[in-house]
């Protein structure tokens, strides 16, 4: 009893109190700033470069729903126009506003429904489906509920099984031989219910969107309730978008 | 024996393989079996040429890896299985089998890999079945309870105790090996980073190495110690993040609890090298991307000094519960001689006292100047696989901490830069082996080309897809309660093993 209090002390405080404005190293890389700059005529090393294309020109744009945040299109400006910066928040509750062009400042996400906010806006138990995701998103996941992040305190938890969920977490590009097992989860899920996806594979297939061994079926027919883009997201891109959608402090 | 002799990551011609008729591939293979060694490979060469393949035999004791071909007639491509002599080779059959057609004769157990449907044309695959009066099946997945991947178990019971598990994959599978061929070689990277995400490092630096060899690129000392850095980082982040696993599912929540203290601050330094928490973006053609200045030494060498003295609090915690103790001994045990026959590699073979590491068998990397020690265990139960991982922490850790205060000079890429990525031309007609040992066990990349030195085979495989057989024989006659404690203690990759 007493070694387990020893190192219940060892412990200290390793919680982030303000999950809201912490600084994350130089290099990790969030939100792209895309500088007010005209691009050299006729360049277009960014778009050649990038794995995923989520570059468009004229203006430069990225698709963040696409961007695998790899720096490569960063390298490759010969003017410096894509620089990636720290800020980690990024989730949104529309696809079309994780396009970042030379305006965005930052993204967060528009209130969920007074209904949503009334139902989940105190208590959100989320079940996670892995379509193919490699693990690294599954990673992110867990680590949510470790002693850092502590994803509990806000009520938020990932639960076994979607009879007792609000909500599914997709991570991965919707394998084929997992397209069905998600259906069924889902419908087993009781009304209301919101669906989250966590990362580029999920939101847009990412690395794997020419892949012939997907079926996103399921993710154009149903209406998506938030968008968590990275490759891997950072788990603070997480709970701050939950945060801001449920109307939280 | 007639076969090409190589070793790992060195660079050869196709036109030095010889291809054998099915006889005499046959026998060839059946010989290097006999001398002990070890199928990792069973493919075809070119992707689109079915009828052309090739057998991958380690030889543990010479770090030579013996490459048998075989060209059978278009439309007769069939053998007799080596898995009745040989059940290491009978995944490999069954891949082969799924994956280009051939017929195995006299396989004792063809199953699916990756599709269902496919070994038995659109016929459904018939799980093994226990019969009996008392005789009951369970059957899980492939949605589990808990943040993890998708993979079906069937288990054969007669009571609380377990005969048999099958394991059902292919959930993941995401085309990875296919969609290698088509990529630009900046994509490669990324997908080889998407390969297994707790394995970003150890499959990244397979895929570099392969292709570097292919494209006869060198890499300067001091990205090789980097890499190795890297690869030590995330084998202590996942032992950490194994050994909290086992602890939380035997309900030691304090111990589970601070070994995710502790890895996070691993994979932050992770993070304060290269930006992200799992490693990807360090690795680029011809080295790394990102180098150590004296601020990040500092951080990391923080961080890596808080985790020496706290892990070894919490292992000694750990190791001394006599409730801890009750569950791990004895549990899941696999002995020795049988991990060896179905092909079991990293640490659970380590854990059952077979003698394997990549990093000592196959030297690469840093790892040829600077080797470090093998750790074995002999009793294959769950406390060597998880008593392995804390003693494989303080043997990386010690690795780290010596080479991150002594490293050489050198640049950081040899060859290009990281964003002209798409200079890097490879060699045609050529092929390299490419093996790295990642946390979980040997990570092996083979790539060929053809005659315009464009890359026409690719094949990975995870440590995975050895090991998950290991897991269902170390469930036999123990009670399915203790499957979640025999699962975690494997610790295998789905998207690994589906690719």
């Amino acid at each position: 009893m007493i070694e387990a209090i020893k190192l219940r002390i060892l412990q200290g405080d390793p919680i982030i109190h303000d999950v809201r404005n912490v600084s994350l190293p130089q290099l990790f890389r969030g939100l792209p700033v895309i500088a007010e700059k005209e691009c050299p005529a006729g360049c277009s090393s960014c778009i050649n470069a990038c794995p995923t294309n989520a570059i468009k020109l004229n203006p430069v744009s990225i698709d963040l729903g696409l961007c695998v945040f790899c720096p490569l299109c960063e390298e490759v400006c010969p003017e410096k126009i894509i620089h990636f910066s720290n800020d980690y928040h990024l989730a949104s509750d529309s696809r079309e506003k994780l396009n970042v062009t030379q305006k965005t400042k930052t993204i967060t996400p528009e209130k969920a429904s007074a209904k949503i906010i009334s139902y989940f806006g105190k208590s959100l138990k989320l079940r996670q489906i892995s379509t193919g995701g490699c693990s690294g998103c599954e990673l992110e996941l867990n680590a949510l509920s470790n002693v850092n992040f502590d994803l509990g305190r806000y009520g938020i938890d990932f639960v076994a099984s979607p009879r007792h969920a609000d909500g599914i977490v997709i991570t991965g590009p919707m394998t084929q031989n997992m397209s069905r097992a998600t259906e069924i989860c889902y419908e087993a899920i009781p009304n209301p219910k919101i669906i989250i996806l966590f990362g580029a594979c999920s939101i847009s297939g990412g690395i794997f969107q020419s892949s012939s061994q997907t079926e996103r079926k399921f993710l154009k027919e149903n209406k998506i309730d938030l968008f968590i883009p990275g490759c891997p997201p950072h788990p603070l891109t997480f709970i701050n978008g939950l945060l801001d959608w449920l109307d939280r402090k | 024996m007639m076969s090409l002799k190589v070793q790992n990551n060195q660079l050869f011609h196709i036109d030095e393989i010889s291809f054998h008729n099915k006889n005499t591939f046959h026998e060839n293979v059946f010989e290097a079996l006999s001398k002990d060694f070890r199928m990792i490979g069973l493919f075809p060469i070119d992707a689109k040429i079915p009828h052309r393949i090739i057998a991958l035999l380690a030889d543990l004791h010479t770090s030579f890896i013996h490459i048998v071909g075989g060209e059978f007639p278009k439309e007769q491509l069939e053998f007799e299985s080596f898995a009745n002599d040989y059940p290491h080779t009978n995944y490999f059959e069954c891949e082969l089998a799924e994956n280009n057609g051939f017929a195995i004769l006299d396989h004792p157990w063809l199953r699916p890999v990756r599709k269902q449907n496919v070994i038995n044309g659109d016929e459904k695959y018939n799980f093994y079945k226990l019969e009996g009066d008392e005789v009951h099946e369970v059957a899980v997945g492939p949605i589990h309870a808990g943040i993890i991947e998708p993979g079906h178990f069937r288990f054969q019971c007669h009571g609380e105790l377990v005969y048999h598990l099958e394991i059902n994959l292919g959930y993941q599978h995401r085309g990875v090996e296919k969609e290698m061929l088509n990529a630009k070689p900046a994509q490669r990277i990324i997908l080889s980073e998407s390969i297994a995400g707790d394995t970003v490092i150890g499959h990244t630096y397979a895929h570099c190495s392969a292709i570097e060899s292919l494209a006869n690129i060198s890499t300067s000392l001091r990205a090789q110690v980097i890499r190795s850095i890297a690869e030590e980082i995330e084998r202590v982040a996942m032992h950490l993040s194994g050994l909290g696993g086992v602890a939380n599912d035997i309900g030691l929540a304090i111990v589970s609890a601070s070994y995710g203290r502790l890895r996070t601050l691993m994979i932050n330094s992770l993070a304060a090298l290269c930006g992200s928490r799992s490693g990807r973006g360090l690795f680029v053609y011809g080295g790394v991307r990102y180098d150590f200045n004296e601020e990040t030494i500092k951080k990391i060498i923080a961080n890596l000094e808080v985790v020496k003295k706290d892990v070894t609090e919490i292992n000694n915690f750990l190791f001394s519960s006599t409730g801890a103790l009750t569950r791990f001994d004895g549990t899941g045990k696999v002995k020795k001689d049988v991990a060896k026959q179905v092909g079991m590699v990293g640490i659970a073979a380590r854990a059952c006292g077979i003698e394997i590491d990549a990093r000592i068998n196959t030297p690469y990397g840093a790892y040829r100047y600077f080797p470090v020690s093998l750790i074995t265990l002999p009793t294959g139960d769950v406390f060597a696989r998880a008593r392995l991982r804390a003693l494989e922490i303080d043997e990386s850790l010690h690795f780290i901490f010596e080479q991150i205060k002594n490293l050489p000079e050198g640049k950081l890429c040899e060859h290009t830069l990281s964003g002209k990525v798409e200079s890097v031309i490879t060699e045609p007609n050529s092929g390299v082996i490419s093996i790295v040992e990642g946390w979980r066990g040997e990570v092996i990349h083979a790539s060929f080309t053809d005659a315009n030195g464009k890359i026409v085979q690719y094949k990975i495989k995870d440590p995975s897809f050895n090991n998950w057989y290991g897991l269902s024989l170390a469930l036999r006659e123990i009670a399915i309660s203790d499957f979640p404690l025999c699962n975690k203690s494997f610790d295998l990759s789905y998207a690994g093993h589906d690719l």
